[in-house]
């Protein structure tokens, strides 16, 4: 048995109640009758939504820091958007959570590993509460699909809080899992559709910033969700040409599907175009997490007259092509002649 | 047997064999000098305030063998005092500001005379419920001149450099407290307080704390206004972001590089037993240090430096004078002219490389 078998089995038995099968059998079809009508994700595309005006974005001072561990913003009463404090982690990724009839699906699990140290999964958990109260839905009833867009730290640290939830499974932390969990064959060209009941999520390869990167796009809200690989503040390239033709893939999409909104993982640019340094815990006047598809635009026609490795800015995002890790564009601010 | 030596390991950095006393060394005598300098037996009744004698044979003796907080790995869940305070020795005291209020986690040395009380720095937050600096002075005056038999100490506020904002954002709290001196920041001014106008940066100024004479010492380089203070009692030498063990953000080369020459004549002329820097930023492992922001330190070298790296500092001031480059050394990092973000695949020679342990 692979893992993902493994998985996929672990979670099949879990959603069996002990009480005995027949019993189940029983409450399921009473489930099923009391169970609302789908809710339909086809009509009047795409959904409206709002990002916020600001998000929580740390603190002068991280131990007087009394946000929550995660921000939970719903975009639309289908889609959360949840950010993880700068005080528990820098990195502060954005991480979508998005509902279908039969699954839920959670792209990016945050920084910390531990429960202890920041509570991930009970964020999680309480979304997906607060969404089957308001559709009067079983939280039982829900797959939870815990994937991620890329292979950092950063954005599946937490995935191991989620081991042992019922009717879950968790992408594997290996390239080819990765692929395997959304069963692709032709990475990173080929284009797969995944149904949360009702609402297709497309995913497609997104490599160049890490080898193993996913896009996804959600039919319903019409987001299209780019992880590291294009976000606003310094977009690490760490292997030009499969990063810019992951942008020529994301310009073609956006030519033939409309999208509302481009979504990065991180901010890391203030209002008025300024860096924030790799690592900072406050970010007082932080530029919005969402981006247009002009601006990617913009910046793909920017990037087809990089030739050098070095560190450009398009207007929206800095492309640090191939420059080590944790580039920043700051001065030590003391100099003097 | 003998032994075949072609079979002995050649260990090339094994350390030399320590001595070993656990009932305490009979040879060092009962007095070392210093002891004198330990003034805890107080008269019980004081007609009037204990006057110290500071005068004395080799450093004051001192401590600084206590564990600075470092911070922790959720840096919203940190429950650290704000302001950690480890007493040097009756008449020393050096604070830390918690890690988690503050990345840059300054140091800040508070000094007592017979005549005056002297606050070197003041830490890198201005709000003072998120770092009571003031609060955490007041009740060290308080409790000191309680020992003392005294109502009150004036004291003084300089900075290692008035425009380094890890060390100058306490001053505020410091406005209107009563018989305080504040040493003014622009350069021109500061310069004329210290009686250095004509003298910048040949001349050294002082601060006479009574019969404790704090000298100052012009040392330009990380900053324009940047001053060390030499204290004669404990023979301590507070250099700031001049030379600390950490990553020196080098201001202007040719300053840096007089500067450090200046702190040598300086150290050659005077007994110095330890350089006190500003910040803490290397590991406990040679050469390996901590990002920028980092809120989480556990492997944090001790702050203390011993005076001969003042030599190794000019020496390696020296290689990066005029290029724009980084250089590591074991016990501090040399940025000019590069982003404080820079990073090198040179790695010093014979400099062992280890990675200090991940923590979870």
């Amino acid at each position: 048995m692979d893992r993902r078998t493994f998985l996929a089995h672990n979670a099949a038995i879990a959603a069996v109640p002990l009480t005995g099968a027949a019993l189940t059998a029983a409450t399921d079809t009473a489930a099923a009758a009391t169970r609302p009508a789908p809710i339909d994700f086809h009509s009047d595309l795409p959904a409206p939504g709002a990002f916020p005006k600001r998000w929580i974005c740390g603190s002068s001072s991280c131990m007087d820091n009394t946000d929550p561990p995660v921000q939970v913003h719903w975009y639309n009463p289908h889609t959360a958007i949840l950010r993880q404090n700068k005080a528990y982690s820098y990195e502060a990724p954005f991480a979508p959570l998005y509902f279908g009839n039969d699954r839920v699906l959670l792209l990016d699990e945050g920084y910390v590993q531990l429960r202890n140290d920041c509570d991930y999964r009970t964020a999680v958990d309480q979304c997906i509460d607060e969404w089957c109260r308001r559709n009067r839905r079983d939280p039982a009833s829900l797959e939870l699909l815990v994937a991620f867009t890329h292979l950092h730290a950063d954005h599946y640290a937490a995935t191991n809080q989620f081991a042992d939830r019922p009717n879950t499974r968790c992408m594997g932390l290996t390239h080819e899992e990765m692929v395997g969990f959304w069963g692709m064959t032709n990475y990173p060209e080929q284009r797969v559709a995944l149904d949360l009941g009702g609402r297709e999520i497309l995913i497609w390869g997104s490599p160049g910033h890490v080898v193993s990167e996913f896009a996804y796009y959600d039919s319903y809200t019409q987001i299209l969700y780019t992880g590291d690989m294009f976000y606003r503040g310094r977009c690490y390239i760490s292997f030009w040409q499969p990063w810019f033709d992951s942008m020529k893939r994301l310009i073609d999409f956006c030519n033939t599907h409309p999208v509302t909104h481009v979504m990065g993982c991180h901010v890391e640019i203030s209002k008025d175009g300024q860096d924030y340094a790799y690592g900072m815990t406050w970010q007082p006047d932080e530029a919005p997490v969402e981006m247009t598809v002009q601006q990617l635009r913009e910046a793909y026609a920017h990037a087809q007259k990089i030739t050098e490795p070095g560190i450009y800015f398009t207007g929206t995002v800095f492309l640090c092509n191939q420059t080590r890790g944790t580039t920043t564009i700051d001065r030590n601010p003391y100099r003097y002649d | 047997m003998a032994q075949d030596s072609t079979c002995t390991p050649t260990l090339a950095a094994k350390p030399p064999e320590r001595p070993f006393y656990p009932n305490g060394n009979i040879a060092l005598g009962y007095n070392t000098p210093g002891v004198r300098h330990t003034d805890s037996a107080v008269p019980l009744h004081r007609g009037e305030p204990v006057v110290h004698d500071y005068a004395c044979d080799g450093p004051a003796p001192g401590s600084l063998s206590f564990r600075w907080t470092y911070g922790s790995n959720v840096a919203a869940k940190n429950r650290d005092p704000r302001v950690q305070v480890v007493q040097y020795n009756e008449d020393t005291f050096v604070l830390r500001q918690n890690v988690c209020v503050h990345w840059e986690a300054p140091f800040t040395y508070l000094l007592f005379g017979n005549a005056g009380a002297l606050l070197i720095d003041t830490g890198a937050t201005t709000d003072a419920r998120h770092y009571p600096l003031r609060e955490t002075v007041d009740a060290i005056v308080t409790r000191w001149c309680q020992a003392r038999g005294r109502t009150s100490i004036p004291l003084t506020v300089a900075l290692t450099s008035g425009e380094d904002i890890a060390q100058n954002q306490g001053l505020v709290q410091f406005a209107g407290r009563p018989a305080t001196t504040v040493v003014p920041k622009p350069l021109a001014v500061m310069k004329q307080f210290y009686g250095l106008g004509s003298s910048w940066p040949s001349g050294t100024g002082r601060i006479d704390l009574g019969d404790r004479v704090i000298e100052v010492i012009p040392t330009p380089g990380s900053h324009k206004d940047g001053v060390s203070f030499y204290d004669p009692y404990c023979d301590l030498l507070f250099t700031g972001d001049l030379l600390f063990p950490g990553k020196i953000n080098i201001g202007n080369d040719r300053d840096f590089l007089a500067s450090l020459e200046r702190l040598r004549d300086f150290a050659a002329s005077k007994p110095v037993k330890w350089l006190l820097g500003g910040h803490v930023e290397m590991m406990f492992v040679p050469g390996r240090y901590y990002p920028r922001f980092a809120t989480y330190k556990p492997y944090e070298r001790v702050l203390e430096m011993t005076p001969d790296l003042i030599d190794e500092a000019i020496v390696h001031a020296r290689a990066v004078q005029g290029k724009d480059m980084m250089l590591i050394r074991p016990d501090f990092v040399l940025f000019n002219g590069v982003s404080p973000d820079q990073k090198t695949k040179v790695w010093p020679e014979g400099v062992p490389k280890i990675d200090a342990p991940h923590p979870f």
